[in-house]
C-alpha cells in the first residue's frame, strides 16, 4: 500500500513538473520541488520575458549568419552594449547549408528576425519575406554603391555590413629567399609556381573539395578582362533577364585562367582537399599561396604564430593596370518581414549604421566600410593590395547584380572541377551555368 | 460478440500510430505528387498547375539523371557486397569462444558511430593532401598516392567502402541471430548424408537463412538508394556531379536553388523507383520461400 502511495506520489510530481515546464507563465511553484525541473522553469521565465517589453524586460532576436560568431565577436559585445534591452540569439548556419536552411523556415512562416543576406537577397526580398527599410534614417549613411546590391524597384531590404574580398595569400618568407615578388601578371602568376615547383616547394594549395574556390579565382581573371571595362557592367543585368550569356562574354577571361591548369599548377589531387586542409597546409608553410580571404587570418595565425603573410590581388593580363580582387558588399543585414520585434531589429540596424560599430565590424574581419565618412586601416598583410582598392578593383557579381547568384555559381564551380579533372572544357562550364541561369529564370515565371 | 468487441480495441490502439503515419507520411507524399504538378518555388509566391513539365525536365537534365544513375549503382553494390561479407563473417563467426565473441564486437562497433564522424573521420583518412593516412601506407609499401575521394572515377567507391566498413557489422549481427536458430539435427544429418563444408552451407545455412537475407538485403537496397549524409560529409556531391545522389540533388534544387516542385517531381520518381525495386525483390524472395517449403 505504502509503495502504491508513493508511486502515485511521484507520478503527481513528474505531472506538475512537467505542467510548470509548459506553461508559458514560468511559475516556480510546480518546479520548485524537484531539481531537474528547476532548468526547464528557468527557460520558460526567459520566454515570457523576452515576449514582455513594457516590463523593461531583455527582448531575445534571433540572428541568423553565414559568418562565424568569431568574426562578429567585437561587434556583438558593441551591440551588447549599446542595446542592453536586446539578447541577441547568434546562430551560424555553414554557407552550404545556409540557404537550405534559411529557406525551410522562410516559407514555414518563421524564420530569425535578422538575415545575413548575401546573394540571395533580391530573391528573397522580390518573395515578399523581407522588410523594406527604406525610409529609415540609418539609410542615408550608406554609400549608393554598398546599397545597389540590395535594392530591388527602388526599395532597399538591407543595410551592407564590411565588403569582403579575396585576393592571394603569400608566405612573405618564401617569396624572400626564393627572389619572388608579387606578380603584376596572369603569366608571372603562372611562373611563380614553376619557379617554386622547380625548387621542391609546393606553390599553390586549393581546397578545391568545395567549388569555390576555381570558381572564384576565375572570375577574378573576368574581373579582370571583362568587368575591368565599364562598358561591360550593363551584361549582368541582361543576364539576369536570360538574354545575357556567360559563354559568349566570359570564355576568353575563363580561357586565360585555365592556362594555370594546363600549365599544371592547380591539378586534380586538389579536388581532394578541404577548406580546412588547404588552410592547414598554408598555415604550416607547405605551401607559399592560398586564395582566401580575411576572415581566415585568425585562424592561420593561430595555427602558426611566426608565419609571415600578405595578400596581393588577382593580377590580370595587363602588367600596368593593378590586378582585381574577388569581392563586394559581401553579406548585409534583412529584417524578416514577419518578425515579431521587427521594432527591436530596426534598434539593431540603426546601431550598426554608427562608425564606432563599422570599427567593430571590421576589428575581427578586415574590409572597408560603406558607411560614409567611416575610414578603415586594413593593415600591413593588405599593403600589396592598396593600388587594386584605390581603383576600387573589387567585384563579385554573383553577389552584387545577380538575382541568381548562389546557384549559378554553384553550377559553374562544380563544372569547374570537373575542368579539372579533365572530363569537361572551359566552355562547357560556362554553358552549364547559363542553362542553370535559365532554369532559375524559369522557376520564377 | 467478443470477437467484434476485440477489433474494435485492437482498432483502437493502432489510431495513434495510424494517425502519426498519414500525418507523417501519407499525406506529405500525397501532397509532394500533387506539387510536382506545379511551378511552385520558394521565390515564387504565386502556384500554377503546369502538368508534367517538371518530369519533362528532369530527363531532360543529365546532371539529375546522373544522380538517380549514381544512387541505383551505389545502392545495388552496396546491397551485393555487404551482405556477401556479412554472411561470410556470420557463418565464421558463429562459435562460442571468447576471441570469436571480441572480434564479433568489433566487427559491430563501427554501426555505433554517427555517420558524421565516420565521414570527417574518413575525409582525413583518405585526403591526398601530405598527411593522408591511407595514401601514407600506400605509399610506405612502394605504390603510388591515391585521390580517393577527388578523382571522379573512384570518388563513389571511396564513399562505399567507408559505409561497407560501418554498416557490415550491422548486418552480420542479424544473420548471427538467425543462424542461431537453426537446427543442429539437420547438419547432424548431413554429416551422415557425408557433405562437406560447402555443400553444407549451400544446402542447409543459406536456404534456412531466408528471412535475414531478405530483411538484409531489402534494408541495405533502400538505405542505398536514400544515401545522403555520407556524401554530403565527404564529398558534397563532388568532384563535380560526380557522387551526387538523388537525395544531394533533391537537398541541392528543393531547398538550395528553391526549385520545390521540381524537387517534388524528383521526389516522387524516387518513390517510384523504389516501389518497383521493393516489389521486384519482394516477388522474388517469395518464390525463394515457396521453393525452400517444397
Amino acid at each position: 500500500m505504502k509503495r502504491k502511495l508513493l508511486a502515485l506520489l511521484l507520478s503527481l510530481t513528474v505531472i506538475a513538473g512537467s505542467l510548470a515546464g509548459c506553461g508559458n507563465e514560468g511559475s516556480n511553484a510546480g518546479a520548485s520541488d524537484t531539481a531537474g525541473t528547476a532548468d526547464v522553469s528557468d527557460t520558460t521565465d526567459a520566454d515570457a520575458g523576452a515576449t514582455d517589453t513594457e516590463s523593461g524586460e531583455v527582448v531575445k532576436l534571433r540572428m541568423m549568419a553565414y559568418n562565424a560568431e568569431s568574426t562578429r565577436a567585437t561587434y556583438l559585445q558593441y551591440l551588447a552594449d549599446q542595446l542592453p534591452g536586446i539578447e541577441i540569439e547568434f546562430e551560424f548556419v555553414s554557407n552550404d547549408n545556409f540557404d537550405n536552411v534559411l529557406n525551410s523556415q522562410l516559407q514555414a512562416g518563421e524564420g530569425p528576425d535578422i538575415i545575413e543576406g548575401g546573394g540571395q537577397t533580391k530573391l528573397l526580398a522580390r518573395a515578399g519575406y523581407l522588410l523594406d527599410i527604406s525610409d529609415q534614417e540609418f539609410i542615408g549613411k550608406y554609400a549608393d554603391s554598398g546599397l545597389q546590391a540590395y535594392t530591388v524597384d527602388g526599395k532597399v531590404y538591407a543595410i551592407p555590413l564590411q565588403s569582403w574580398f579575396e585576393g592571394i595569400y603569400y608566405n612573405k618568407r618564401i617569396f624572400e629567399e626564393n627572389g619572388i615578388s608579387v606578380p603584376k601578371t596572369w603569366d608571372e602568376f603562372i611562373e611563380i609556381h614553376k619557379t617554386l615547383e622547380a625548387k621542391g616547394i609546393k606553390a599553390q594549395t586549393m581546397g578545391a573539395q568545395s567549388y569555390e574556390p576555381m570558381m572564384k579565382q576565375s572570375i577574378a581573371l573576368a574581373n579582370n578582362m571583362f568587368y575591368s571595362d565599364s562598358a561591360n557592367l550593363a551584361f549582368d543585368e541582361k543576364f539576369n533577364t536570360g538574354e545575357g550569356k556567360l559563354e559568349e562574354a566570359w570564355l576568353p577571361a575563363v580561357e586565360e585562367w585555365y592556362k594555370i591548369i594546363e600549365e599544371g599548377c592547380l591539378q586534380p589531387e586538389m579536388l581532394g582537399l578541404s577548406y580546412d586542409q588547404a588552410l592547414d597546409e598554408f598555415a604550416t608553410e607547405k605551401a607559399a599561396m592560398w586564395e582566401c580571404g580575411p576572415w581566415a587570418v585568425e585562424t592561420i595565425l593561430e595555427k602558426n604564430p611566426d608565419i609571415e603573410i600578405g595578400m596581393f590581388p588577382i593580377p590580370g593580363t595587363n602588367a600596368d593596370k593593378p590586378g582585381w580582387l574577388v569581392g563586394g558588399p559581401g553579406s548585409a543585414w534583412a529584417i524578416n518581414a514577419k518578425s515579431k520585434h521587427i521594432e527591436e531589429a530596426l534598434q539593431v540596424l540603426e546601431v550598426t549604421s554608427t562608425a564606432e560599430a563599422q570599427q567593430a565590424l571590421v576589428a575581427d574581419n578586415a574590409g572597408s566600410s560603406f558607411v560614409e565618412g567611416v575610414e578603415i586601416d586594413l593593415g600591413d598583410i593588405y599593403a600589396d593590395c592598396d593600388e587594386a582598392f584605390k581603383a576600387g578593383n573589387v567585384y563579385a557579381p554573383w553577389t552584387a547584380a545577380w538575382t541568381n547568384g548562389q546557384s549559378v555559381v554553384e553550377a559553374y564551380g562544380k563544372s569547374l572541377q570537373e575542368v579539372l579533372s579533365g572530363s569537361r572544357t572551359v566552355q562547357e562550364a560556362l554553358a552549364e551555368a547559363d542553362t542553370t541561369n535559365l532554369n532559375l529564370i524559369d522557376a520564377m515565371k | 460478440m467478443g470477437g467484434k468487441k476485440r477489433t474494435r480495441v485492437y482498432f483502437l490502439m493502432i489510431i495513434p500510430a495510424f494517425i502519426g503515419f498519414v500525418v507523417l507520411y501519407i499525406a506529405p507524399t500525397a501532397m509532394s505528387f500533387m506539387y510536382s504538378l506545379t511551378n511552385w518555388s520558394v521565390y515564387n509566391p504565386e502556384i500554377r498547375f503546369v502538368g508534367l513539365q517538371n518530369f519533362q525536365k528532369i530527363f531532360t537534365d543529365a546532371k539529375t539523371v546522373a544522380a538517380l544513375k549514381h544512387s541505383v549503382k551505389y545502392a545495388f553494390m552496396i546491397t551485393i557486397v555487404q551482405n556477401v561479407l556479412a554472411i561470410i563473417l556470420a557463418v565464421l563467426l558463429n562459435r562460442k569462444s571468447r576471441v570469436v565473441n571480441f572480434v564479433k564486437s568489433l566487427t559491430f562497433l563501427p554501426a555505433v558511430l554517427s555517420i558524421m564522424v565516420v565521414g570527417y573521420l574518413f575525409q582525413y583518412i583518405m585526403t591526398s593532401a601530405d598527411g593522408g593516412l591511407l595514401n601514407m601506407i600506400i605509399t610506405f609499401f612502394g605504390g603510388k598516392p591515391v585521390n580517393w575521394l577527388g578523382d571522379e572515377k573512384i570518388a563513389l567507391y571511396s564513399v562505399l567502402i567507408t559505409q561497407v566498413w560501418q554498416w557490415t557489422g550491422w548486418s552480420m549481427v542479424i544473420y548471427v541471430a538467425n543462424l542461431k536458430s537453426i537446427d543442429g539435427a539437420l547438419y547432424e544429418a548431413a554429416d551422415i548424408d557425408g557433405a562437406n563444408g560447402i555443400q553444407k552451407f549451400l544446402r542447409v545455412t543459406l536456404p534456412l537463412l531466408y528471412p535475414a537475407v531478405s530483411f538484409n538485403v531489402l534494408m541495405s537496397l533502400i538505405g542505398g538508394m536514400k544515401m545522403f549524409d555520407a556524401v554530403f560529409v565527404m564529398t558534397k556531391g563532388g568532384p563535380g556531379y560526380a557522387t551526387e545522389t538523388i537525395m544531394t540533388t533533391l537537398i541541392r534544387e528543393g531547398f538550395n536553388s528553391g526549385r520545390t516542385a521540381y524537387a517534388c517531381a524528383f521526389a516522387v520518381i524516387f518513390f517510384i523507383v523504389v516501389f518497383i525495386f521493393s516489389q521486384t525483390l519482394t516477388y522474388f524472395f517469395n518464390k525463394w520461400e515457396e521453393a525452400i517449403q517444397s
